[in-house]
């Protein structure tokens, strides 16, 4: 653990491509770092046109997480789409925090038109409450999310407004418990 | 070790083994005997080179063994010896259960496989003997809503109109079941009503997927139809004949094959369609319709389907043989006696084993002629299988309609141009006649 | 008259209505799977109208056994051997991913011998897997002798495996920290000549199978999936590359030794459901090529893993990495809380991602492109379903 930590702190100012010098584990602040340039390009195209609306969690090389409130989430996916090339989804997903009563819907978006953004991933999240769990649904600007929105609504309960079919995906058909994937679904035994 | 039940008495078992013979000694003179001497009392007995056959004569062949082959004789020249036996039914399914040992064994050399290898002591040789009791005592299952007597007739139509086909194919000069005048024409005829079997078959199933193979089946069937019988056409011109022994024995000369090879490629490529094998087995594709109108067979009546395509696969390949190559005429390898000098012999054994009267060289090579080619003409469809993967029902119809048509009316005309030339045909420049 | 008028316009309606019906009653419902023999752990609800189907709807889920649930009661290292349960023809390239999504979160550096470990079993399970693939797409065209080729030949990858790591197929061979176990000795001599005899096998399945012109026939033009529509549905792995797009993570976001091996991104701009077909099998020469530079490049002795303590702990974070596996790009987005266990993980995998393009292609298509088109998405019901 030492060796780790030290790792990642020599590493945030080296601009090796090893897999070892992005273990920046709380960074939760934007941090002016020059040696990530595409990086750099988005976050700044997108504080220029949407300034305090989206908010950074983390950069990395090839890797960078925005926060969003669920209202803007639309204009800021179709802005990544049509200003960055960012075409597709790679997974939409959600994660539960009964703490802070939320749950954090997390779209892996990447690129396929764009040759610069091969490797990159704009992580954009946005964070809905968790009793009336609801969001726009992305799925008129990424058509690839089509399933994951689904497979999200029945493991998370999030409603996915403008999606055609907030149905039964994967589970089973007679399945009568809650979201699987909240954190107060307990697995027997464990 | 068997084990021996806690209340085994040895005086128990034999008394039970001395009733058991008792009984049947009780049955036999008060029943069996009885009906046997009313059967012979009343049933004429046919004559057999010059005497009655009464039971003491099978008596005497006890003694003289060569004294059974008038009998073998006449019982050959019977037409239920040859329905049945020879060249008919037993005679065709023995092939028929040979080509699907050598199927397995084949397909599985060209898979790097070893194929069957346990039952029996060779290869697997018994391999079809335990699948045949395995399909015997498996249950049948009828689905629900199905309409039972067609479900039930069916596969025996199915199995019954294959023997059919194969009741039309002379394997040597005058050895054929029914030997009728427009046998060509028959042949095509009873191979008709297979797409009609397997709709009917399909309908009477009730369930989606028989019913798309069925309807696959018919369409496929009548698409490769008219090739099929086009391609036979030239043939027909030239011999001037549908008996398919006299187009046989036009082709003494030469085989048809030299002459139309397009045609008899064809007609080969049609036989495939036409025995629903790969690449042609859209009625029984897996991926896209579980096993097409076979889906709801079982046991028994999948057993008699399978059967039946198989004697079919023979009755193609003969027809084939008989059209296109020549029949059954080849070199004449058989000796004129099958033991030198034991025709005058005066062992009696050795004189039996000469088989006077029954041992005829000339039919047995052509017999031999005709399986050589026939098994080559099957070998042919079995490869096939090996290396193709499955077509898709738009291309087969297309080709079907399209390309073999057109394909056999090439070759009509170039035999036409030659028999109007005066090369081939009936007192043509090569003819046999 | 006028009352006949009326009477002719009701009959014209009711007339109208029946058509209609009758038009429903051309549709015949299909299940295809999970009984079907052509769908795999998987059902689709297809419509056909004789023998053109309209309408498509996947439901996969019939093996969901909620991997991802399970990832978040236990710590990473019990993590590995059920996570790669989904495709054990592919495991180490899910153990992979998952192993530099915590590499990455907790910040561990693999020895090299560790990562060229992990890039050959890596590279010998994408051979494997794909010939896997091969053999069930070579029987969903009904050529059989192309199912029982691959699978015979798996074997030699699959002995190499085993002797990497001591099973046959899952390896549990790519963990946090490195490559489980070391190669034993001989290895490499015996993987060369396998590889390089595999390689030649690879030419007669040219010949048999992709030079059939009845296979031509039959997947050429068939399932078109243009590039933008593969860019629109966000499919990934051969699926993308038939359509065009030279996309493979491991040459655009090289991880472990990636950057060091010379290898070319096949793809093929053809789009169709031959292209897809033909380039796992690009794919599998440019394997072969890759396991001849790892063996070539590999330190000759050196640790192969970093050691860990069993119970270590996730620092508060996320990450997302990604690999290169059979299917496609393989993502596993982990988050960490502090504690042993991860607080979510999620997988993104290719064949839930290429699950989307299958009614795409399907509908308006003909049945008997079914098993043609569905098969070449290199979809594995498995895995989508976790």
């Amino acid at each position: 653990m030492e060796k780790a930590n030290s790792n990642s702190n020599s590493n945030s100012n080296s601009n090796s491509n090893n897999n070892n010098n992005i273990g920046q584990s709380q960074a939760i602040e934007v941090r002016d770092n020059d040696n990530y340039p595409l990086s750099k390009e988005i976050i700044s195209s997108l504080s220029i046109n949407f300034g305090e609306k989206v908010k950074v969690v983390y950069k990395k090389e090839f890797r960078s997480k925005l926060m969003v409130a669920p209202e803007n989430l639309v204009e800021t996916a179709l802005f990544l789409r049509n200003n960055h090339g960012f075409d597709h989804a790679e997974s939409a997903s959600g994660t539960d925090y009964p703490a802070d009563n939320e749950i954090e819907l997390n779209y892996h978006l990447g690129s396929y038109s764009n040759i610069d953004y091969y490797p990159y991933i704009v992580i954009l999240s946005t964070r809905v409450n968790r009793d009336d769990p609801k969001s726009n649904s992305l799925i008129n600007i990424f058509p690839s999310v089509e399933y994951h929105e689904r497979e999200t609504y029945e493991m998370l309960g999030v409603y996915f407004l403008g999606h055609p079919r907030n149905e039964r995906f994967i589970l089973p058909e007679d399945w009568a418990d809650i979201p699987p994937l909240r954190k107060d679904f307990r697995i027997k035994g464990r | 070790m068997g084990s021996l039940t806690p209340d085994f008495r040895f005086g128990n078992f034999v008394g039970s083994v001395v009733w058991l013979v008792f009984v049947v000694l009780v049955l036999v003179t008060l029943l069996i005997l009885p009906i046997i001497f009313f059967v012979l009392f009343y049933v004429p007995l046919p004559e057999v080179d010059g005497q009655v056959l009464t039971p003491y004569l099978f008596f005497s062949m006890m003694v003289d063994p060569s004294r059974t082959l008038p009998v073998i004789q006449f019982f050959m020249h019977l037409d239920i010896f040859r329905a049945a036996v020879f060249p008919g039914f037993a005679f065709a399914a023995l092939i028929a259960a040979a080509t699907i040992f050598v199927e397995r064994k084949l397909l599985a050399k060209m898979q790097l496989r070893v194929g069957p290898l346990y039952a029996g002591k060779v290869e697997g040789i018994f391999q079809l003997l335990a699948d045949g009791l395995k399909l015997l005592t498996k249950e049948i299952i009828v689905p629900s809503g199905a309409d039972k007597p067609i479900f039930w007739l069916a596969p025996i139509a199915f199995v019954s109109t294959a023997a059919a086909v194969v009741a039309l194919i002379p394997v040597a000069s005058g050895w054929v079941v029914a030997d009728v005048d427009v046998g060509l024409i028959a042949a095509f005829a009873i191979l008709g009503f297979f797409p009609l079997i397997a709709l009917l078959f399909s309908w009477a199933s009730n369930s989606k997927y028989p019913f798309l193979g069925g309807l696959r089946a018919l369409h496929q069937m009548i698409a490769f139809e008219i090739p099929f019988f086009l391609s036979a056409i030239p043939v027909v011109i030239l011999s001037s004949s549908l008996n398919l022994s006299d187009i046989a024995r036009s082709q003494t000369a030469f085989w048809n094959i030299f002459i139309m090879p397009i045609n008899a490629f064809v007609f080969f490529i049609s036989s495939l369609a036409e025995l629903e094998r790969i690449p042609f087995d859209l009625p029984e594709a897996e991926s896209e319709i579980v096993a097409g109108w076979l889906t709801e067979t079982s046991g028994m009546i999948y057993g008699l389907i399978q059967l039946g395509s198989y004697l079919k696969l023979y009755a193609l390949a003969g027809l084939f043989v008989i059209l296109f190559m020549g029949g059954w005429y080849g070199p004449q390898i058989f000796p004129q006696e099958l033991i030198p000098g034991a025709h005058d012999s005066n062992l009696p054994l050795l004189q039996m084993l000469a088989l006077d009267g029954l041992y005829n060289p000339v039919t047995v090579n052509s017999i031999f002629w005709f399986l050589i080619k026939t098994i080559v003409i099957i070998f042919l469809f079995l490869i096939i299988r090996g290396i193709n993967p499955r077509i898709r029902i738009d291309i087969l119809l297309h080709t079907g309609w399209y390309k073999l048509i057109v394909l056999t009316f090439i070759n009509l005309f170039v035999v036409l141009m030659l028999i109007y030339g005066g090369v081939i045909g009936p007192g043509g420049m090569i003819s046999a006649r | 008259m006028s009352n006949l008028d009326g009477i002719i316009d009701e009959a014209k309606k009711l007339s109208l209505q029946i058509t209609k019906e009758n038009e429903e009653d051309r549709l015949m419902t299909l299940s295809v799977g999970p009984q079907h023999p052509g769908s795999g752990h998987f059902r689709f609800t297809i419509k056909v109208d004789g023998d053109y189907i309209v309408f498509v709807d996947p439901d996969p889920g019939y093996v969901h056994r909620g991997h991802e649930k399970m990832c978040e009661y236990r710590n990473h290292f019990q993590n590995i051997p059920h996570l790669e349960r989904p495709v054990i023809h592919d495991s180490c390239n899910i153990t992979y991913s998952y192993s530099l999504a915590v590499e990455d979160l907790v910040g561990i550096t693999v020895p090299r011998r560790g990562q060229f470990l992990r890039a050959l079993a890596s590279e010998l399970n994408r051979l494997s897997y794909t010939l896997y693939w091969l053999a069930i797409y070579g029987i969903f065209l009904g050529h059989s002798t192309m199912f029982m080729w691959p699978a015979g030949d798996r074997e030699l990858l699959i002995d190499l495996l085993e002797r990497m790591s001591g099973q046959r197929i899952t390896n549990a061979y790519n963990i946090p920290g490195g490559a489980r176990a070391d190669i034993p000795y001989n290895f490499k001599e015996r993987c060369l000549s396998q590889v390089n005899y595999f390689e030649k096998r690879l030419n007669e399945y040219d010949d048999i199978f992709y030079n059939n012109p009845l296979l031509r026939q039959r997947t050429e033009g068939v399932g078109i999936l243009s590039k933008e529509d593969a860019i629109r549905l966000g499919v990934t792995g051969s699926v993308l590359r038939a359509s065009g797009v030279p996309f493979d993570v491991r040459k655009v976001e090289p991880y472990d030794i990636y950057d060091e091996l010379d290898f070319k991104v096949q793809y093929m701009k053809t789009c169709d459901s031959f292209a897809r077909a033909y380039v796992p099998m690009l794919d599998m020469r440019e394997s072969c090529h890759i396991i001849r530079q790892i063996i070539d490049k590999m330190p000759e002795s050196g640790p192969v893993r970093e050691k860990l303590q069993f119970n270590i702990k996730n620092p508060p974070g996320e990450t997302y990495k990604r690999v290169e596996s059979g299917r496609g790009a393989l993502g596993y987005h982990l988050v960490g809380d502090g504690s042993p266990k991860p607080y979510r993980v999620k997988a993104s995998v290719g064949s839930f991602r290429n699950l989307l393009a299958l009614p795409f292609l399907l509908t308006g298509s003909k049945l008997g492109d079914m098993p043609a088109v569905y098969w070449s998405l290199n979809y594995w019901p498995v895995e989508a379903d976790r």
